[in-house]
């Protein structure tokens, strides 16, 4: 169901997203990010902007089941679409099993690259993944300067060896 | 790092995309954004409209059959990449998708738009001028097909003239017996490749029949390296002379290296060279793989 806001070019422009669970219908410049529509207008400041310019994947979010980079979008882009952050990850005050995974294996440091691996991560399903290879691939869209990425793989590798065959190492590095 | 202002639009058919882009001269089309939005974060580009055209029903078809796989300019690098039926008639495409940036980058990148955005060391218009790929352009002057050796005209510079957008890409299915492999030189995994090599073999059985390589990130465009080819055939194996002999070849065919703060002209002109060599020569040691 196709709006007609953007028949006419307009620097102002009518936009409805749905971010985790809730609706959002506002008037904002065309050239605002997304990054910046879910930051200030949603007030969901768990999204970190690192490069601006699509690198280091600290932005990602989830648009309709796909991650992406919120800082390479435009609000407007994703009009009509549905968007999920790191607040929608945990249920109930607890952490989700990713989440957990990471606080235990010292996967993060400063934190500020978290939000963008586990929104990776949470948009994929590990049975697409052969091997610790083609995990390493999924997150070299993300870079970190703290960790040195081994506690990363090892959170990640935790959960997806338990998902696919308890004890497995399909994962493992 | 904010774009800085500009008018949106989002028609509602190519022909009103083509109306909107001839009446404003400097406007620019919006298909993924991946390259685009980024520069205009830095403002490296203000453009006063952007044509939004991810949208356009008429430009998502991904039609394949045993003659040539044509992509829609809606359709993401992801989409080309996961489809099962590319695969079938044309692996070479995953191969060389998978290169292209990240999951997500991809995810929202077109590969029409990779195409438009004509940077010397994408590996989509490499792959498109290896294998000889057809553009459809659709402009207020009508609709004309345009050779991807023809379209790139130089780095971030393409045929495209005023008023005109990319519709749609054909790329032809290769012989039966070819394989393709991407090799790079790069930073980090998912970095635009210093030194870039698309490699495409035909053999019959272990005999090589057809061979087409193209550089890229080495010069202002992706360059085909036609002594190269010229040597492959009936080759099949390659030892000390013939690998020397090969990567002197390569050295010849790249004329004109660029250099750069990532690495000397002189660096890529030997760094290709060995990537050709290295390449060919692990494509001979696989095991024979049909279709391309
Ligand atoms: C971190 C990162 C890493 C990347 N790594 C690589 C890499 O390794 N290799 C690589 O090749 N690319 C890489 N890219 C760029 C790639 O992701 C882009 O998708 C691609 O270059 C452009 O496609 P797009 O659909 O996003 O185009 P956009 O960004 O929307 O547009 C790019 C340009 O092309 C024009 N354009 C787009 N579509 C059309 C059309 N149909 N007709 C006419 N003009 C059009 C636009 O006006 C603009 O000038 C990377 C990007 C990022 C952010
Ligand atoms: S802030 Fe978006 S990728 Fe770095
Ligand atoms: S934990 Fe600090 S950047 Fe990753």
């Amino acid at each position: 169901m196709e709006r007609q806001d953007h028949d006419s070019p307009s620097a102002q422009v009518d936009i409805e997203v749905t971010i985790n669970g809730e609706r959002f219908r506002n008037r904002v410049p065309a050239r605002l990010l997304l990054s910046d529509f879910i930051r200030d207008v949603a007030g969901l400041t768990g999204t970190h902007v690192g490069c601006e310019h699509g690198v280091c994947g600290a932005c990602t979010v989830i648009v309709d089941g796909d991650a992406a980079r919120s800082c390479s979008l435009l609000a407007v882009q994703v009009d009509g679409c549905t968007i999920r952050t790191v607040e929608d990850l945990a249920t109930d005050g607890g952490l989700c099993p990713m989440q957990q995974a990471f606080h235990e294996n010292l996967a993060l440091q400063c934190g500020f690259c978290t939000p963008g691996f586990l929104m990776t991560l949470e948009s994929v399903d590990p049975q697409d993944f052969a091997d610790a290879d083609d995990l390493f691939a999924l997150l070299s869209g993300h870079l970190c300067r703290c960790t040195g990425y081994q506690n990363i793989i090892k959170a990640v590798a935790s959960v997806w060896n338990e998902a696919i065959e308890p004890h497995g190492g399909r994962f493992q590095s | 790092m904010k774009p800085a202002s500009f008018d949106y639009y989002r028609p509602s058919s190519v022909s009103g995309a083509v109306q909107a882009l001839a009446d404003s001269p400097f406007a620019k089309v919006l298909a993924g954004g991946q390259s685009l939005i980024p520069a205009m974060n830095f403002r490296l580009a203000t453009p006063p409209m952007l044509v939004d055209i991810a949208r356009l029903e008429d430009l998502h078809g991904v039609e394949v059959d045993e003659h040539e796989v044509t992509i829609g300019a809606g359709v993401t690098q992801r989409h080309v990449e996961m489809s099962t039926r590319v695969a079938e008639v044309m692996p070479a495409l995953a191969e060389a998708l998978r290169w292209v940036g990240h999951i997500q980058t991809r995810n929202r990148g077109t590969v029409c738009g990779s195409l438009a955005h004509a940077d010397p060391s994408g590996e989509l218009p490499a792959l498109a001028i290896n294998t000889d790929a057809d553009l459809t352009v659709e402009g207020p002057n009508g609709i004309r097909e345009v050779p991807a050796p023809d379209f790139i005209r130089g780095p971030f510079w393409t045929d495209l003239r005023p008023g005109e957008l990319i519709t749609s890409i054909r790329f032809p299915v290769a012989p039966r017996g070819t394989t393709t492999r991407v090799a790079e030189i790069a930073h980090r995994s998912g970095d635009f490749a210093t030194v870039g090599l698309v490699a495409s073999l035909t053999r019959d059985g272990r005999t090589i029949r057809r061979a087409r390589l193209c550089g890229f990130a080495v010069a202002g465009t992706p360059i085909r390296l036609r002594s190269v080819e010229g040597l492959l055939p009936g080759v099949e194996q390659l030892d000390e002379t013939a690998g020397r002999t090969l990567a002197d070849a390569a050295a010849a065919d790249l004329e004109d290296p660029v250099g750069d703060i990532h690495a000397t002209g002189q660096y890529r002109r030997e760094a290709l060279a060995a990537l050709v060599v290295r390449t060919v020569r692990s494509m001979l040691e696989d095991p024979q793989r049909e279709a391309s």
